[in-house]
């Protein structure tokens, strides 16, 4: 009970409501904008709230800007959804093999890690978008690329802790392979922390996406809310709404994802000091 | 901005002058040109190889202009034609040869007299050999004769047209010095990059990322001229700076549009600030769809009309140039009389028309409403360009063509589309240089080999297109071979192998002390010996 308690105070409300509202947008964007939101439907450059076909405007081009920001949202949940699952995979698989082989397998993948870990993530999504092009399968795998060491690093230190415990060598003793017991046994033990990072990662895909986006390495063929900020730069003194719209939106879903983050972890905490 | 110590001495002259200038009405009293000041210009760009001779490009023109003249500049009026280096020029009727009168009393910055063998070693060792567009027009040159210093006689093998001559003289003679060339390697030479010539300014300094530094030549053969005493290139790239730098006085011209256009109209009400529109006729770029002719689809000329007929010119001036542009018909800038026609068959914005060439070529609407789909390459050498790529998938989309929108840098987009042939449709802009022959036909003929940038690597060989531009290029007749050339547009117009859209030239925004602006068809890229500031 006190770790829902934790849950649902002040910032996790507030997140919540933050990313459902996202996510109730994300939902409701082939509802209240049917068809193609990159569609030219309207007089170019309406500013918002002067008519009520083009709530939010148009921009340089004639297209519905709420269109855009509405399909920007699935487009940005996507990613941040996508690129959270793959960089808890591929951190979840390393760090267990690490924490619990050990040796030489730990050594060389943790190597692997500060590899990793040296470049820059945003440079490192930047060079494999450069090379592989822009899809959001690309723009996936570039932010799990710097993220994934994080995951792996944390759960190798959970592992190693839990690796020496007796119900592990009681597993041991009645004869469990070594791997069953990693998976199966020790790492939903481990989890916890990792699950807390999984907010970081996702708010930090979205920001990722946005800059290349903006930078255009984005897919030029969906809306993305980093490529809306970069169309809008060029009109930037004369509607600055183009830029601005999309520019609070990023900011509103990356914060819903972080308090909820937060919130998350201080529940997860009561919940350990519980036990 | 914080201004390092180098900066300041080249500012300083700037900071005194612009106090004068902010005296309501002082600007416009005056009507005789002033000698003396520093304009101070923004540059975007700053090119390895500096020698308009060997690199003809706005680029380098733009900076190199000023230092290295050509033999005759454009020029508003008369003939289109202003002598620079060669006063009188005339072709044989058998188009064999050229003969130039050159300018008597002319000296290099470095003291030495300019003489006809100058010209000889130019034409023949740089603009034939290593220019990029002289390699084309002066394919055939096989001698020049100088019977004496002022006389320099052009012999071609094969007959070429005086007119293609004449037209490609502001772009492609640009002359460099005999004795500071001869026997080193012309495109290692370091005078590649410390120019050195017979303008009206002297190459003094390049600072890289920072600026270029020209003085006034004193020796200038047009006495009286330059009015300037420096013309300072601060280098700029990002468009924000060079905007709030004119507004700041900081800088009196931007040219090359890199004032983004949105900003034009809010930029040219700020007092003592002015847009110009004029001064770029020469160097007109147009917007143009590429078409891969190896597609079966896109082979059809069916197909090709309806794409045509499928785009709203009015409507791309108005919102991707933001009318800072004009519809285009065809290969030939409304702006050229001497080529240009408007006779022409190009499909207008017409989508239902479009709708029924479609199907009368086979390809009807499939159940999701695709007839077929295609991959689209803007190329990112303009804002506009990418602009137009995101509307050409929407104008596309609605006659039932499915174009998925493929982006590459400079490189991966020439690697792709001229190289390669990875591509179904392109955006380009190429441009058009005052002759169709001199950048314009090699998009249209066939047979080209892969890998050159810039012509017509889209798959399109039509032996009647062929014949027309071999005609043209062995016509020597400036009537007949202009005639020609309708026929070519006529033709270019019928089968639409590559479709014209727009035409665009550049913007300049100056302070509006600067006087001399534009006042011919290459101004950015001339040389400005006549340019000066209003105290």
């Amino acid at each position: 009970m006190r770790a829902a308690n934790r849950f649902f105070s002040g910032g996790g409300i507030v997140g919540t409501m933050l990313v459902a509202g996202v996510a109730i947008a994300a939902l409701l964007a082939p509802v209240v904008a049917p068809g193609d939101p990159l569609a030219l439907i309207g007089r170019p450059l309406i500013e918002p709230f002067t008519d009520w076909r083009f709530p939010l405007g148009t921009d340089r081009l004639g297209r519905d800007v709420l269109a855009e920001l509405l399909h920007g949202a699935r487009a940005t949940l996507i990613v941040g959804g996508a690129a959270m699952l793959a960089t808890l995979i591929v951190g979840i698989v390393i760090g267990t093999l690490a924490g619990f082989i050990g040796g030489t397998v730990d050594e060389a993948l943790m190597r692997l890690a500060d590899a990793f870990q040296s470049v820059p993530t945003f440079i490192l999504a930047l060079a494999f978008v450069s090379i592989a092009g822009p899809s959001l399968t690309s723009v996936v795998i570039a932010v799990s690329l710097g993220a994934w060491t994080a995951p792996a690093r944390v759960l190798r230190a959970e592992i190693l802790s839990l690796r020496r415990r007796e119900f592990v060598d009681a597993y041991r003793v009645l004869g469990m392979a070594p791997l069953h017991i990693a998976f199966r046994e020790v790492l939903p033990n481990a989890l916890p922390p990792v699950i807390t990072l999984a907010a970081v990662i996702v708010a930090n895909a979205i920001l990722v996406e946005a800059a290349l986006s903006f930078l255009g390495l984005g897919n030029p063929n969906s809306v993305t809310w980093g490529a809306m900020i970069a169309e809008g730069r060029a009109v930037f003194r004369s509607a600055p709404f183009l830029s601005a719209i999309p520019g609070v939106a990023i900011v509103v879903t990356v914060l819903g994802v972080n308090l909820l983050g937060d919130a998350a972890n201080d529940a997860i905490n009561a919940r350990q000091a519980q036990v | 901005m914080e201004l390092r110590p180098s900066r300041r001495s080249v500012l300083a002259g700037l900071l005194g002058s612009s106090t004068a200038a902010s005296l309501p009405g002082a600007a416009w009293a005056q009507a005789t040109p002033r000698r003396g000041g520093s304009l101070i210009v923004a540059a975007d760009s700053e090119p390895r190889n500096l020698n308009p001779a060997i690199v003809a490009s706005n680029g380098v023109f733009y900076v190199a202009s000023k230092v290295i003249e050509p033999l005759a500049e454009q020029s508003y009026d008369g003939n289109g034609l202003a002598p620079r280096l060669a006063t009188a020029w005339h072709g044989s009727p058998d188009g064999r040869s050229v003969t130039f009168t050159l300018r008597p009393g002319v000296t290099w910055h470095d003291g030495r007299p300019f003489s006809s063998a100058d010209v000889a070693f130019s034409a023949l060792e740089v603009w034939k050999k290593l220019q990029n567009l002289g390699r084309v027009v002066f394919k055939d040159l096989e001698a020049v004769d100088t019977p004496d210093a002022t006389t320099a006689v052009l012999r071609f093998a094969k007959p070429t047209p005086f007119q293609l001559i004449q037209n490609a003289l502001p772009a492609l003679t640009a002359v460099v010095p005999k004795h500071v060339y001869e026997g080193s390697d012309i495109n290692a030479n370091p005078a590649n990059t410390r120019l050195i010539g017979t303008g009206p300014f002297r190459f003094v300094e390049h600072r890289p990322g920072q600026f270029y530094r020209l003085e006034r030549n004193p020796n200038y053969w047009d006495s009286g001229k330059p009015y300037l005493d420096a013309i300072v290139y601060r280098v700029l790239p990002d468009p924000g700076a060079v905007a709030a730098a004119i507004e700041a006085n900081q800088i009196q011209l931007a040219a090359f549009s890199s004032v983004p256009l949105a900003d034009l109209a809010r930029i040219g009400r700020v007092p003592g600030v002015a847009v110009v529109t004029k001064g770029y006729e020469g160097i007109t770029y147009q917007l143009t769809v590429e078409i891969n002719h190896r597609r079966k689809e896109l082979a059809d000329v069916r197909v090709r009309r309806a794409i045509s007929h499928a785009i709203d010119r009015k409507f791309v001036v108005d919102t991707v140039f933001l009318g800072y542009a004009e519809t285009a018909t065809g290969p030939v800038p409304k702006f050229d009389k001497q080529f240009h026609t408007a006779d022409v068959t190009t499909p207008g914005f017409d989508p239902r028309r479009a709708e029924a060439l479609l199907d009368e070529a086979g390809y009807r609407r499939g159940g999701d409403g695709v007839r077929f789909k295609l991959r689209l390459l803007p190329a990112p050498f303009f804002e506009q360009t990418r602009q137009f790529g995101d509307y050409l998938r929407q104008a596309l989309r609605a006659v039932g063509i499915d174009a998925e929108i493929v982006r590459n840098d400079t490189p991966g987009h020439l690697r792709a589309v001229y190289t390669d042939h990875a591509f179904d449709l392109t955006v380009g802009s190429p441009v058009y240089r005052n002759d169709p022959a001199i950048s314009t036909t090699i998009l249209y003929q066939g047979g080209l080999p892969p890998g050159v940038p810039f012509s017509n690597q889209y798959g399109y060989n039509d032996p009647q297109m062929n014949a027309l531009i071999a005609k043209a290029a062995e016509t020597v007749d400036a009537g007949e071979r202009s005639r020609i050339y309708r026929d070519f547009q006529k033709l270019a117009g019928e089968q639409q192998p590559i479709i014209h859209v727009a035409e665009f030239t550049f913007i300049s925004v100056t302070r509006d002390r600067l006087r001399n602006v534009a006042n011919n068809p290459r101004w950015a890229t001339s040389n400005w010996a006549d340019a000066w500031l209003a105290s």
